[in-house]
């Protein structure tokens, strides 16, 4: 092993970068449910940053005047029962149903990755115990651990996003360990070690970016999940609360009852909660043809 | 003399049921009625929710109850004691008991039973719960000088001694076996009522049979009934509406009440009336700038109760504007009185005007925020903490809504762990000594989260707690009120809430009160063909 | 094979010691008890610090939590669960009729999932990127982005609306009246059966993608062999056997986490009575319900296991 420690690092790196180029241009040419869960994805991130322009209204303002009214000119989805524009609700719902997904996404992928890394680059004794951790977060009811996190931490955006975002942990944790295992046996990865390079940097720098794959694929299928269980949530009162606009949030209560005689106010943002889990699935199972290693077009 | 006197009584209270409805009572039939929470145990005298009250009354008798059909639910009646007696210094009520009633074992009711029962609840011995021990207060001793009567001596008069008998949880248990256990009720079922247990199916249902032997002639009508326990409020309508269940007790949304009727026409009987529970919005004395009666005072001048009355008894389970007492009931203010407190003014526009200003005078800047503790319960705490966002917003407040899990809630109000918080009160009687305990003084009374104290409250609690004069009582009431609304507004009150029950038509012999933890005794009940 | 079997079961001891002891920790960790959520919650006007002291004192609240914790441990041990703490009763009273109710919903669930998710797998990975494969793939991934309580509460009012017609209100067991049973269960089992055929359509898809492009196959279709000899004989074998992994370990997660749905088809299950003993700060039953849940997690698991070391003897050693 005479490689200096510059050429490590470039070996690790700029081989999965040339791969990622062309994955990436691949996908839009031969996977065109992807790119229509792409564009589903795009245009929900573009109507969360511009909502502020785009909503014809304040989506807290009630109009007492105009309850439960029927889609029209001025409220071309209708109203709640409180008067509240509709559209505009559900144009605001989307930065919440993205708030959550991305940062329980996130957050789930992460801890999971760096846990997963770390325990089969560490392997013999640490990776038992990491192993015997998760196995009890794995049995554990994940009811339990989202009703725990809001009772102790209470509801809001912020606390949902832990509730939703650990169970993941130990779900990405166990699938990133088992490509890392393999990926620990690599030569570079005995290289860098021989280097002396320090765990972390071996970790960060050369173990995670050969597993980029799984956690990204992990993490796409999170996405999806997290904006599913934060409407779930938020429907049986365990989420994100009123009068914050969520899409979860406008399916309970009064749109179930009003449901028969008024039903814009339960359609359209049920609509929006599967329009969007729809494109992140979508997208990421394509994404899974695209990059898992196993799969890739002979 | 006496057989005559229940005779008569007999034939006054079936001659109430015939008039009342025009109809001779049919026997026979099983009523179904969904109940939205299981009980946590057998025994009335330690819990305090309808889910007991609803499938657990049917088989128990209480001293006196409310009159089954008077729609106040304030106007006591007989029952296990067929009369009673007050003495002129007003401090020892005397009580008849019914003959030959009949526990469902067999053995024969008498004042041994019942002053064991209710000694239980005024005195529990060691380790026994009672959660009404702290409402009969007053009560010196309970004496049983002979089989059928009973003697209560009170320290004091008490204006609301007879209301407080008439609990429908102050079930008669059997002396023998609460001597041998006092916790055997807890998880078993034996009294004098007009059914008898069969079964409870844990996470279903409670089903009761007719007693054969009730003692009350002629009654039940029913041959049983079945209590099922829901808990989501779109499955109890769905019962109702797919005729799977004849009534549900709670009470039900306007909407829903408009899809069943609009379904199901003229299968359908809707009974109203207001209910004696209102949210009310605790505000934390000991945070400032909550200290400032002005401060206070804007924030219940900032709320439009007749526009959200309006509105809001479309969406939830709200109506009337109120203050202490629910409106028709005897202690009630009447409208244009009320209308004279701060919040209640029928100027929405002055009065918030004058709440712009106060908050000015009490140097509360233009856009300034504070939280609002909600309680994580849809109806109606949820529609009505959007309203209240709102109605502040309206006056230049910015207030951020903070919802806890419903459990854990009180015991948050309980540390002082907020500013403003969504506070709740319910009783099972209309009556201002019971409805009016949880504003007193936090030095009195554990529930006071808003941690004032108030000595000229007090003093006017006490005064017409043992008022004797129903007018006097009236003119102290009202006075309490406007203290505590108005002048020091220690509390805001949102509304009233309202009760909707649609029945089937075929269910007769029940009347709508104030109160869903009355009349569910269901012997009266009766369905037609 | 023996030996492989002793040491997996004494692997589950940890696991199970662990589940114990964090749900025992997290429950206290909650604000509020039980003896708060029975006296504090119904807006009662007279309270009493000293009946709570009283009640928290009969149900052992006032003890250490390390004698808690081994009073407990040492029921557990003789599989006694003790008393609930809210209603007083034996747990396993409590637990009896909603298990029955979860397992079966759980069985209909899974099946139906298999029984959808198998052949649409298959086809979808045989016809891959045709028209044929887009359909499944929406299909399922559809099933995946419907929120089972959004499609539970459309097939409820659909029901009462179009046909005047609601389940029955009551679980009733198979074995005592079959027909009104389905009557209540078939339309939860079908919301929830649908979106997890998507989890193992998807799966059954890949698996089958993957063993499709194994040599073998590529051999045995150059051969001449027929399609359907060569799915059924060599690659479906390999193919199911993730996918029925995947599927027994979603099996272990419908017995208790069908919260939502059970709310919505007014079914009393195990996942309402997770919320339920929460709320009441039930913490008996809501450990008694953890532990259930995990040995059963802990078993499918263990089963799953053995049945991939029974089918490769490698395993055994590893």
């Amino acid at each position: 092993m005479a490689a200096t420690p510059h050429t490590v690092d470039e070996l690790t790196q700029s081989a999965p970068r040339a791969r990622w180029f062309a994955t990436i241009v691949n996908f839009i040419r031969q996977r065109p449910l992807g790119a229509i869960g792409a564009t589903i994805i795009l245009v929900m991130i573009a109507a969360a940053i511009t909502a502020g322009f785009i909503a014809p209204y304040d989506p807290l303002a009630t109009d007492y005047g105009a309850m439960i009214a029927a889609p029209s000119r001025a409220h071309w989805l209708g109203t709640d029962a409180f008067g509240r524009d509709v559209l505009s609700r559900i144009l605001y719902g989307s930065r919440t149903a993205l708030e959550v997904g991305f940062g329980a996404a996130i957050l789930g992928a992460t801890f999971g990755s760096l846990i997963g890394v770390g325990s089969a680059y560490f392997a013999g004794r640490i990776d038992l115990i990491v192993q015997r951790v998760m196995d009890v977060f794995f049995a554990f009811p994940v009811i339990i651990l989202a009703l725990t996190v809001v009772a102790v931490l209470g509801t809001g955006a912020g606390n949902v996003i832990l509730a939703i975002a650990t169970p993941m942990v130990p779900r990405c944790a166990r699938v990133v360990r088992s490509s890392a295992l393999s990926v620990r046996e690599m030569p570079y990865v005995d290289a860098a070690r021989a280097c002396g390079f320090g765990h972390s940097r071996i970790i960060l720098r050369h173990m995670l970016p050969n597993v980029m794959a799984p956690i990204l694929i992990m993490a796409t299928a999170f996405l999806g999940e997290a904006i599913l269980l934060e409407a779930s949530l938020s429907f049986i009162g365990l989420g994100v609360q009123e009068p914050t606009a969520a899409w979860g949030l406008m399916l309970r209560g009064a749109a179930v009852e009003f449901a028969e005689t008024a039903p814009w106010m339960a359609i359209f943002p049920g609509l929006a909660i599967s329009l969007a889990v729809f494109g992140f699935n979508l997208f990421g199972d394509s994404l899974r043809d695209a990059l898992d290693p196993r799969l890739r077009t002979q | 003399m006496k057989r005559f006197a229940r005779l008569l009584a007999l034939a006054a209270s079936s001659l109430l049921a015939l008039t009342a409805y025009g109809q001779t009572p049919r026997y026979g039939g099983e009523l179904v009625f969904p109940v939205p929470s299981e009980p946590p145990s057998y025994d009335g005298h330690r819990e305090e929710t309808f889910g007991l009250i609803h499938p657990i009354a049917p088989f128990y008798n209480t001293l006196l109850r409310v009159d089954p059909f008077d729609r106040t639910g304030t106007k006591p009646a007989p029952s296990l004691a067929e009369s009673w007696t007050e003495s002129k210094d007003g401090k020892t009520y005397t009580f008849k008991l019914h003959k030959g009633v009949k526990f469902h074992d067999g053995s024969e009711m008498t004042s041994k039973d019942v002053k064991a029962s209710y000694d239980k609840i005024i005195f529990p011995p060691p380790g026994v719960g009672s959660t009404r021990k702290g409402q009969y207060a007053d009560v010196e001793k309970v004496e049983a000088p002979d089989p059928y009567t009973v003697v209560f001596h009170l320290k004091h008069p008490s204006a609301s001694f007879i209301a407080s008998m008439l609990s429908p949880y102050n079930f008669i248990y059997k002396a023998d076996i609460l001597a041998k256990d006092p916790h055997w009720y807890e998880t078993h079922i034996m009294g004098t009522g007009p059914f008898t247990f069969v079964e409870h199916v844990k996470g279903s249902y409670v089903l009761g049979k007719k007693n054969p032997n009730y003692w009350d002639k002629g009654k039940p009508y029913l041959d049983g009934f079945r209590a099922v326990f829901m808990r989501d409020s779109a499955a109890q309508v769905a019962a109702v509406r797919g005729e799977r269940a004849q009534i549900q007790f709670r009470g039900f949304t306007p909407k829903d009440r408009d899809n069943i009727k609009a379904a199901l026409g003229d299968k359908i009987t809707v009974q109203e009336s207001p209910w004696d529970c209102i949210l009310y919005v605790s505000i934390n004395h000991k945070k400032k700038p909550f200290d400032d009666p002005r401060v206070r005072r804007a924030l219940t001048l900032a709320l439009d109760r007749y526009e959200g009355s309006k509105a809001l008894s479309q969406i939830a389970i709200v109506k009337e504007v109120a203050g202490v007492q629910v409106p028709g009931t005897p202690f009630a203010t009447p409208p244009e009185e009320l209308a004279k407190l701060a919040g209640y003014w029928h100027d929405a526009e002055k009065s918030r005007a004058e709440a712009k200003r106060l908050l000015r005078e009490a140097d509360v800047p233009d856009g300034f925020s504070f939280t609002f503790k909600n309680r994580g319960i849809p109806m109606p705490y949820e529609p009505l903490g959007v309203w209240l966002i709102d109605q502040w917003r309206k006056v230049g407040l910015n207030v951020k809504q903070e919802v806890v899990e419903a459990a854990a809630y009180f015991g948050v109000l309980r540390k002082g762990d907020f500013e403003t918080a969504m506070d709740f009160q319910c009783g099972y009687i209309v009556e201002p000594d019971l409805d009016m305990y949880r504003f007193t003084s936090a030095s009195r009374n554990p529930a006071n989260y808003g941690a004032y104290e108030d000595p000229v409250l007090d003093a006017l609690y006490d005064k017409q707690s043992q008022a004797t004069n129903v007018e006097e009582r009236k003119r102290l009431v009202r006075e309490f009120e406007k203290r505590a609304l108005d002048e020091q507004a220690h509390v805001l009150m949102t509304l009233q809430w309202h009760r909707i029950i649609p029945h089937s038509s075929k269910l007769h012999g029940w009347t709508i009160t104030p109160s869903h933890y009355l009349n569910n005794t269901l012997d009266t009940v009766w369905l037609s063909q | 094979m023996g030996i492989y079997i002793l040491k997996r079961l004494a692997a589950m001891v940890p696991t199970l010691l662990g589940v114990a002891v964090l749900i025992f920790v997290l429950l206290r960790v909650i604000p509020g008890d039980v003896v708060e959520a029975r006296y504090l919650t119904q807006g009662s006007q007279f309270q009493s610090q000293e009946l709570m002291d009283q009640e928290r004192h009969k149900l052992g609240l006032d003890q250490s939590l390390w004698k808690q914790f081994t009073t407990w441990m040492a029921g557990l041990a003789r599989l006694d669960f003790g008393l609930s703490m809210w209603t007083g009763s034996p747990i396993t009273e409590e637990i009896k009729l909603r298990f029955a109710l979860s397992l079966q919903l759980a069985v209909m669930a899974s099946l139906l999932a298999q029984v959808l998710a198998i052949p649409l797998g298959i086809l979808a990975a045989v016809k891959q990127d045709s028209w044929i494969d887009y359909a499944v793939r929406v299909f399922s991934i559809a099933g995946l982005a419907t929120p089972s309580f959004w499609l539970g509460i459309l097939m409820i009012l659909t029901m009462l609306i179009v046909f005047h017609w609601v389940p029955p209100m009551v679980f009733t067991p198979f074995w005592v009246n079959p027909w009104e049973n389905l009557a209540q269960l078939i339309w939860p089992a079908l919301a929830v059966g649908y979106r997890y055929s998507a989890v193992g359509t998807r799966m059954m898809r890949s698996a089958m993608l993957e063993v499709l492009r194994e040599d073998y196959i590529r051999t045995a279709r150059a051969k001449g062999l027929w399609l359907k000899l060569i799915l059924t004989r060599h690659a479906l074998k390999n193919a199911v056997l993730p996918v029925l992994t995947v599927m027994s370990l979603e099996f272990a997660f419908l017995l208790g986490g069908l919260v939502v749905t059970e709310q919505v088809f007014n079914l009393n299950g195990l996942g309402m009575l997770f919320v339920e003993a929460i709320s009441h700060r039930d913490y008996t039953l809501t450990q008694a319900l953890v532990m259930l849940v995990a040995t059963f997690f802990l078993f499918v698991n263990f089963f799953v296991d053995i049945a991939y070391a029974w089918i490769d003897p490698r395993i055994r050693y590893r």
